[in-house]
């Protein structure tokens, strides 16, 4: 029982980075129809500049996700203006490729700079916690709550302001969004902004508690898009109940099968969700 | 993928004289230049293993280029590295080596890894005739009995008797598994298995993951630890190694670890403490091994490569020793070009190098092409590394 428990709260731990990672994923497939593998590599990125401001700079952790999330921010906006605007209107595979390129680049760029060495990011939280014979670091009680935290902000983005409004009516309609007034070429690089946000929360979350190298981000953007499919492609509870779903699945069969099983967990679902239910868990709708 | 030429620059004469080209592999300021062949990892994942064996080989060319070069026949001999990246898939290395070949004329490659030695084991005996460096410790590739093969390492099934009698002691005789899931992890798990039940041990549910691409381990390591086990198995690359060892320390395990050979001390020092690793065996932090060249070696590393440079492993040590004794042999053998006569004079090259070139206890080589050494390992005890000498195993040197 006490093992039960103690995997529950690691599984919770790790699909609070899945969701994140996920979210900014859906976003961005729902509302423009890119399939943006690139989001892996900002993912990466964004654990990198924890990294430069925390060994480097010698910045507070606090100010260092500051940092990061602004950087990613402005990397997910360029991103848009000068690859994916400019494919607007092609075909899927077109923004596959260019999306892969994208990736390709940014990893090949960090790998340039840094080099391809792991590289460990300094613990800030380096405590412990224990209750009812489960142990917990500091580090991932930080990663649940900032987790469940974005996903609120996210939530009351898209439903309480005007700018989370027109997000979702560019989702619903393109042309119906431009014919009431909406500046949808504003609202596309607004939409990458917002996903380079969640990536850049997931990275500097996660960087203190794994090792940073350039290909971090292909891992994860791989299981990124199982959660996306899983969820339905768009879905915004879709990619959250989907990340904690596909990590709980990892973990539980790791400890009850072998855990060598456990990397295949995801492509099996993968398979067996566009075999018995191909739209997802969840229908679209941001 | 590419085929990169690296030429090395032992001083800004040399380069501007390289230029000038003539016979062989061009000459400058009468110095020969001899190519020699890498194919290995230098992208991908793992490219960082890759760019260590490099460092290793680029230092050994470097030095005897600053040295004037080797002699034969009256006349001095350097070394040019001609790499090319395989991304440490098997099935791409006889094809990069392949290309290599067909760009220039060479008598010795070195491959880093099991799977692409045993694919260049296939073409190295047909014409072109090469010697082929094998920095791999898996013994299978001894199998082959490829006469025009020279391995590097010792052998890795050496190490487990050794670490067992250190840790059984110690701790108790429950083995938890938590080994990396590669081919060679796996050939580590077995090989630890069934030394650890032949002393009478339990071992516990097989819980190794892949330590490349795995994101959080404290699952795997939960499970591990709910056997309740006293020493545990673990290991893969360095770094990811040391976060097992943290999530193991950070969920209360008290035991030792049983390393495998692929994680070295040194580079996971860069992540956890020394306090984590108390009652740790694996194999012994090559900065610090005891034998009279290494503090020299230690001391020339730093200074060419900057005090920030990686840890100097053994994966940078066995490499560099590797260089030097092609260059030793070819002197003894008294050509470049022939890689049977090279490959006779190996034995010969490591029994007489030059002592301050001589970082580990060398023997000689053994039929098969092993090179035959003393090995040691390191326990850490009260925050210490204490010695633990490991068996030789396999036929003693002929050569």
């Amino acid at each position: 029982m006490t093992l039960f428990l103690q995997q529950l709260v690691n599984g919770v731990a790790l699909g609070s980075v899945y969701a994140l990672v996920a979210l900014g994923l859906t976003l961005v497939y729902g509302v423009l129809k890119v399939p943006n593998f690139a989001h892996g590599a900002l993912y990466m990125l964004a654990a990198y500049v924890v990294y430069v401001m925390l060994e480097d700079v010698g910045a507070p952790y606090a100010l260092a996700i500051l940092a990061s999330v602004l950087t990613i921010a402005v990397v997910g906006a360029l991103m848009e203006l000068v690859v994916f605007r400019h494919l607007h209107g092609k075909t899927p595979v077109h923004m596959m490729i260019a999306a892969l390129g994208v990736l390709f680049f940014m990893e090949g760029t960090a790998d340039v700079v840094w080099g391809p060495d792991f590289r460990p990011v300094p613990t800030p939280l380096d405590g412990v916690v224990t209750a009812f014979g489960i142990n917990i670091t500091e580090q991932r009680v930080l990663v649940i709550l900032a987790a469940v935290a974005s996903m609120v902000g996210l939530y009351l983005l898209l439903k309480r302001t005007l700018m989370g409004m027109s997000i979702e009516a560019l989702a619903q309609d393109r042309e119906g969004a431009l014919l009431v007034g909406i500046d949808t070429r504003r609202v596309a690089v607004l939409t990458f902004a917002i996903s380079g946000v969640l990536a850049a929360i997931a990275g500097s979350l996660i960087a203190p508690l794994v090792l940073v190298f350039p290909l971090m981000g292909a891992v994860v953007i791989l299981k990124a898009f199982v959660i996306v499919i899983l969820g339905g492609m768009g879905s915004v509870p879709g990619a959250i109940v989907g990340g904690y779903l596909l990590a709980l699945a990892e973990t539980m069969a790791g400890t009850y099968v072998a855990f060598a099983f456990s990397e295949l967990i995801a492509f099996a679902l993968l398979v067996m969700v566009l075999v018995f239910r191909p739209t997802g868990l969840f229908r679209k709708g941001v | 993928m590419l085929a990169r030429k690296l030429v090395l620059v032992g001083g800004l004469s040399l380069l501007a004289a390289a230029c000038g080209g003539g016979e062989g592999g061009g000459t400058d300021d009468g110095v020969e230049v001899v190519p020699i062949g890498y194919v290995g990892p230098l992208s991908g994942g793992a490219a960082y293993y890759g760019r260590n064996v490099l460092r290793g080989l680029e230092m050994a060319a470097s030095e005897i280029a600053e040295s004037g070069g080797f002699m034969i026949n009256g006349r001095p001999h350097r070394f040019e590295l001609v790499t090319a990246d395989d991304r440490y898939l098997p099935y791409e290395t006889a094809t990069a080596a392949r290309r290599i070949l067909q760009q220039e004329q060479m008598s010795v490659i070195l491959v880093p890894h099991a799977g692409g030695i045993r694919a260049v084991q296939e073409m190295n005996l047909n014409e072109p005739r090469f010697l082929l460096m094998a920095y791999s410790s898996e013994p299978s590739i001894l199998e082959a009995e490829n006469p025009l093969q020279i391995m590097l390492p010792p052998r890795f099934d050496g190490y487990q008797r050794p670490f067992v009698d250190v840790l059984m002691p110690r701790f108790g005789n429950r083995l938890g598994l938590l080994g990396t899931t590669t081919a060679y992890g796996r050939a580590w798990t077995e090989h630890v298995t069934a030394e650890w039940t032949s002393r009478g041990g339990t071992v516990g549910r097989d819980n190794g993951v892949d330590y490349n691409t795995t994101t959080d381990f404290t699952g795997a390591v939960s499970r591990a630890l709910a056997d309740d086990p006293d020493v545990l198995f673990i290991g893969g690359p360095s770094q990811p190694t040391a976060l097992v060892i943290r999530a193991a320390r950070e969920q209360g395990f008290q035991g030792g670890f049983l390393i495998m050979d692929q994680a070295k001390f040194m580079e996971m020092l860069q992540i956890v403490s020394m306090d984590a690793l108390e009652g740790a065996v694996g194999v012994y932090p090559q900065e610090y091994y005891p034998t009279a060249g290494t503090p020299g070696w230690v001391a020339r590393y730093y200074e060419r490569f900057g005090e920030d440079a990686p840890p100097a492993t053994s994966e940078v040590a066995i490499n560099y020793q590797g260089l030097h004794l092609v260059a030793k042999a070819m002197e003894i053998a008294g050509t470049t070009t022939d890689p049977d006569a090279i490959r006779s004079s190996f034995g010969e090259a490591a029994r007489t190098i030059d002592d301050d070139l001589r970082i580990f206890d060398m023997t000689g080589v053994t039929d098969g092409g092993h090179l035959a050494r003393a090995v040691y390992a390191a326990h850490v005890l009260d925050g210490e590394f204490v010695a633990v000498p490991i068996p030789v195993l396999g036929p003693a040197p002929s050569q």
